[in-house]
């Protein structure tokens, strides 16, 4: 800095000294004079110059002798690095060498977590030991190696659960009953598999851990199975209910539709079916009690054949006897089948409505079966055949239509039958009888004259 | 014994209520059908002794009243022993019709699992389908056992019927 102002001024002080000359032997005189000073200052300049020259090879030379001095150290550390390098391979070998079935345990161990926490959250044992699931998904969720203690609780978590799924236990606990209250009811619960309460079959969902009463209870006889052994002796023998499913069989059982519901599949045929088997059903009680009625006093006519009584038929054609008694025999024969005639078709009356029905009722059911197929291709020519849920309503449709048929038809059929053998033997009776008995009488009559 | 019981216990569950029904109406059918033999065997032999007797005993078998007299007395043996037969032959043709009720209950059972769990739940299925098949296979084997017994039973009675006549006899 000082060098340079230094220079600047020698370069211009002659500039700045010099003064005007007056003639031109004073500009001579001062020309020379300008000349000494300015050889002087470019002497000066020169030696400054040779100087600083000096002083730059000065400065590259230790430069120089710097970079040497790193190149070296670069070099020396470059060596080191190698030598820490393999070091480190040789130390990261010889930890995977120690620590090797350590890493396998690790993983194993998060992996039975998981697994053991998916199988007890669907367990029942659950709601005994609420707090093992916290622990279990804590464990399975650690990226750090497992600690002894931890490993020992998961293993004690394990053995606990193998221990409860095989004991029969009661205890109290919430139950969601199938009106939808909350209660707090004594649980029996068999191992895991099955659980009741006041020999009500119990579900357990193991989203919110509840216990739920099934709404549809399987058959009697395992409900009162379930209701023995609620109540049976401690240590004693006791037949059960397993659902090796852990309660998914019991589960199905909701699904299954009742009979309302299953009425409902089978649409408006269904309902004409049930319709006319109801009317089947009141035609032939009616004509029931009307042949029974008639059967009675035509019985008891057989039994008093000399008075006949206007009240049934048979002795409404016996008296045709008591009024043309003085008549020849061709007469009274031509009457009395006059009389029977007149009694058959009140006898006969409502059974081909029966047969009808009997008959139209399966019909019906195939028409029903049929409108569901219908139904069934059209959901197939819309969304295809992939999704068996959308084509079952129709085929149920189809299949609940058919079984009312056939549930109307057979009993109208067994009722028409025993109808129409009992008017048979009354007609029989009254045909083929009822001669006899007024020949009978005639000859009781023709004896006593 | 117990074990056999169980077995029969197992198969009737199986085979749903349709299976009851089938079983009332074949023990029924068989208990008709025998009682028919029985009576066609034990006691119409001497029902038609008696009979025959009655008529042997009359001194006038010839006159129109006599003729309407052994005709009542023919009827009357043809309606004793006609009886249940009617029954019996509607019980064949319904015993089928019922075993075509419970695969139709059974195909719905199937088709309700179908429905709720897809085609992926065959052992759900296969329970409708069990239903389905055992009722079809009941029905179809009481029907075809009570087949040959209840035409056979039609036959004896025609034929005793017309013995009876015969053994009637008009001078």
């Amino acid at each position: 800095m000082i060098r340079s102002i230094a220079l600047f001024l020698s370069l211009f002080s002659p500039v700045l000294l010099a003064q005007t000359p007056s003639n031109l032997d004073e500009l001579l005189e001062q020309v020379k004079k300008d000349r000494v000073v300015e050889q002087q200052q470019n002497e000066l300049r020169l030696q400054n110059f040779i100087a600083e020259r000096d002083q730059q090879a000065q400065l590259l030379e230790q430069a120089k002798a710097e970079l040497a001095a790193q190149e070296r150290r670069g070099e020396q550390l470059n060596g080191e690095f190698e030598a820490n390098e393999e070091l480190l391979a040789e130390q990261e070998s010889l930890l995977q060498e120690r620590s090797g079935s350590l890493g396998e345990l690790f993983g194993t161990v998060r992996q039975i977590a998981n697994d053991s926490r998916g199988a007890l959250e669907t367990s029942v044992t659950s709601l005994q030991y609420p707090e093992r699931n916290a622990f279990l998904q804590a464990l399975s969720e650690r990226r750090q190696q497992p600690t002894i203690d931890e490993l020992q609780q998961l293993w004690l978590t394990l053995q606990q659960e193998m221990t409860e799924s095989g004991k029969v236990e009661t205890f109290t606990t919430p139950v969601i009953t199938a009106t939808g209250e909350v209660e707090d009811r004594a649980v029996t619960r068999v191992g895991v598999f099955t659980f009741f309460a006041d020999g009500k079959y119990l579900r357990y969902l193991p989203e919110t851990q509840d216990l739920v009463e099934l709404a549809r209870q399987p058959v009697p006889r395992l409900q009162d199975l379930a209701t023995q052994f609620e109540q049976a002796e401690p240590n004693t023998w006791q037949p059960t209910v397993v659902d090796p499913t852990r309660g998914a069989i019991m589960a199905l059982l909701v699904q299954t539709p009742n009979l309302k519901e299953r009425i409902q599949q089978g649409g408006w045929i269904g309902y004409i079916i049930i319709a006319l088997g109801v009317i089947g059903l009141l035609i032939a009680l009616l004509r029931f009690v009307i042949l029974f009625v008639t059967e009675r006093g035509v019985r008891r006519q057989q039994k008093r054949a000399d008075k006949p009584s206007a009240k049934n038929p048979l002795g409404r054609i016996l008296s045709v006897y008591d009024q043309e008694q003085d008549d020849d025999v061709e007469t009274l024969s031509l009457k009395l089948d006059e009389a029977i005639l007149r009694e058959t078709p009140a006898l006969e009356r409502g059974l081909t409505t029966l047969a009808i029905l009997a008959a139209v009722a399966p019909m019906l059911g195939l028409l029903g079966t049929v409108s569901g197929m219908i139904e069934t291709f059209q959901a197939i020519t819309l969304f295809g055949t992939g999704d068996p849920k959308l084509m079952s309503g129709g085929i149920s449709q189809a299949l609940v239509t058919t079984e009312l048929g056939l549930a109307v038809a057979i009993p109208i059929l067994l009722i028409h039958s025993a109808l129409s053998s009992k008017s048979n033997r009354l007609i029989q009776i009254l045909d083929e009888e009822s001669a006899a008995i007024v020949a009978r009488n005639a000859e009781q009559h023709n004896n006593r004259d | 014994m117990t074990d056999n019981l169980f077995q029969i216990q197992l198969l009737m569950e199986s085979g749903g209520m349709v299976l009851w029904l089938i079983l009332i109406a074949s023990v029924l059918m068989w208990t008709l059908i025998i009682e028919r033999y029985v009576y066609m065997f034990f006691r119409h032999p001497k029902e038609k002794r008696e009979v025959i007797n009655h008529w042997n005993q009359r001194h006038d078998r010839r006159s129109w009243y006599a003729q309407q007299i052994r005709q009542g007395m023919i009827a009357e043996n043809r309606i004793r022993l006609e009886r249940y037969l009617m029954l019996i032959k509607t019980l064949t043709m319904a015993l089928p019709m019922l075993g075509l009720l419970g695969t139709v209950n059974g195909m719905i059972q199937t088709f309700d699992v179908m429905t709720v769990f897809g085609t992926g739940n065959t052992r759900g299925m296969a329970g409708g389908i069990s239903i389905a098949l055992i009722t079809t296979m009941g029905g179809l084997l009481t029907a075809l056992s009570g087949l040959y017994f209840s035409t056979q039973l039609q036959q004896q009675v025609t034929r005793t019927v017309d013995n009876v006549a015969d053994a009637l006899r008009r001078d």
